[in-house]
């Protein structure tokens, strides 16, 4: 049976053979790509990024910008783009029509077809996907890093990445994805936008988001789930490590705070834009494409400094509800209450003079300052997972360093063919 | 309307405990997020837009809490050093002269 992803298209793998792939990509011009790039060629190859089947074309691109959607209307918010200069067009001599072989790690990655290559006006991009031009806005900065001309057309992955451990079990695809949430049973599942270690503010988000899900099901046997989808993208110092991410994740399900019947843990490849409402939308398609029936969306999701407001995005994704195949899922601050003596969400307690909110900042500032915090803020399983992954994945530090960004281990690579 | 003040969460782990008591100022630590020791040490907003500068990952959670927080440990250790040698958490104008 056809899996119909975001858009109501069937979600296709674009994935070559490997005895058919060796012989593609004989003689092909080979095209080197940075991690970003690698990342989208993940991301549309496997589905995560249906209906596309590509980098975007001009029209697609004008459309997306202008319209948020695609040029045959489905929605779509932010460009998926390959971009060169003008000279490596030239030394590469690439032209409308060829098929040139994209590779990563000194190795074959994926075939594209170029349809097109055009230029476009990148502020005029950001002015429509951020609201802003301004380059401090660190998806205004990656787009005014592009090169200056843009390359469309399809791409085929003619090489499977390898997923590196300890990150190989959460790269679940599209259809895998799918067939794993039949497997449990789950008749709904919310998805979890992470890029952190959980805090128990974090798992009452989840939890409060399985609820606001579980609905009018019935409770007769587990029929909902949340999906935790991790981000794992470029890294900044001061991050914790993408390792420590994942893998704490999952320890809320192993240590018992969350189960089987309730919890899985999976990432995506993706460099975040921090494009506050827009990226809401983006992961709207993104999740449907995955199997998700709800989304999570708190108070300025995705969002960076003060662009957006703090509702932005529900607004957007309520102005294109009737277009997408996922339903968001709003959900209020959690905090600790001194006085119920318990984490308890804003819209429930009423004891405001005494609230004391916390963030994953302030998690991160106790646990440099050499602090272990309690059980009711930060679960104990997390903070020594934590500790762990600091000795084993980050030179003594769970936060980024140059150090881990010079030696780490790469999330995925490229065999050889 | 009186000035809105930023605080920077020193928490308080064995080693600045035992400072305290060894100073005499254990009482100067208020409870916090379900029994976390803390010093609060304030800064106006001057102070803060000086402390974000000199130290470039300091961040201030504006969404949240607003508070200071991510400065390097051994600032923050400078910084309760200070507050020990004061007997005072109000101490960020002294501190910050000497950037």
């Amino acid at each position: 049976m056809a899996e119909i992803g975001h858009g109501g298209k069937e979600i296709v793998e674009r994935i070559m053979e490997p005895a058919e792939a060796k012989k593609k990509i004989a003689g092909l011009t080979q095209i080197p790509i940075r991690s970003q790039i690698a990342n989208e060629v993940i991301g549309i190859s496997y589905g995560f990024f249906a209906p596309l089947e590509g980098f975007m074309g001009k029209a697609d691109l004008d459309s997306v910008c202008k319209k948020m959607r695609l040029k045959d209307g489905v929605v779509w918010s932010i460009p998926i783009l390959f971009d060169l200069s003008d000279k490596e067009i030239s030394d590469y001599g690439i032209k409308k029509g060829d098929s040139v072989l994209l590779t990563y790690d000194n190795n074959p990655m994926a075939i594209l077809e170029v349809e097109e290559i055009y230029d476009y006006d990148k502020k005029a991009m950001c002015a429509d996907v951020y609201g802003t031009t301004e380059e401090k806005h660190p998806g205004c900065a990656r787009t005014y890093g592009y090169q200056d001309k843009f390359l469309g057309g399809k791409i085929t992955l003619v090489n499977r990445p390898k997923i590196n451990p300890p990150y190989d079990p959460y790269f679940i695809p599209p259809l895998e994805m799918r067939k794993r949430f039949k497997e449990k049973g789950w008749l709904r599942v919310v998805a979890h936008q992470t890029r952190n270690v959980p805090h128990t503010g974090h798992e009452w988000l989840m939890k409060g988001a399985w609820f606001q899900t579980y609905a009018e099901l019935s409770i007769e046997k587990p029929l909902v789930g949340v999906l935790v989808n991790a981000i794992i993208g470029a890294k900044r110092k001061g991050d914790y490590i993408d390792e420590a991410i994942i893998l704490t994740q999952d320890e809320l399900r192993k240590s018992g705070y969350f189960g089987d019947h309730n919890h899985l843990t999976s990432l995506t490849f993706w460099d975040m834009r921090y494009a506050g409402p827009r990226e809401a939308v983006f992961h709207a398609a993104l999740r449907a494409n995955l199997g998700l029936t709800h989304h999570m969306y708190g108070r300025d999701h995705a969002g960076v400094g003060t662009y957006y407001g703090a509702y932005d995005a529900h607004h957007m994704l309520e102005s294109v509800s009737k277009d997408l195949s996922i339903t968001p899922v709003y959900s209020m601050n959690w905090l600790f209450c001194p006085h119920c003596g318990e984490i308890t969400s804003e819209g429930l307690c009423n004891h405001k003079d005494e609230w004391q909110k916390f963030s994953g900042t302030v998690i991160r500032s106790i646990v440099q300052d050499g602090v272990k915090p309690p059980r009711l803020i930060f679960r104990p399983e997390v903070f020594d997972l934590v500790m762990e992954c600091a000795d084993k994945y980050g030179f003594g530090s769970p936060f980024v360093t140059d150090e881990y960004l010079e030696k780490r281990i790469p999330v995925f690579s490229i065999p050889s063919m | 309307m009186a000035e809105e003040r930023f605080p920077i969460n020193i928490w308080i782990n064995e080693d600045r405990f035992e400072k305290l008591k060894a100073a005499g100022l254990a009482d100067m630590c208020e409870e916090m997020l379900a029994g976390l020791k803390v010093l609060r040490v304030y800064c106006d907003e001057a102070e803060r837009d000086k402390v974000l500068k000199t130290f470039p990952t300091a961040k201030y959670d504006s969404a949240t809490t607003k508070s200071i927080e991510l400065l390097p440990k051994d600032v923050k250790d400078k910084i309760f050093d200070k507050i020990v040698e004061k007997k005072s958490v109000e101490i960020m104008g002294d501190f910050l002269n000497a950037y």
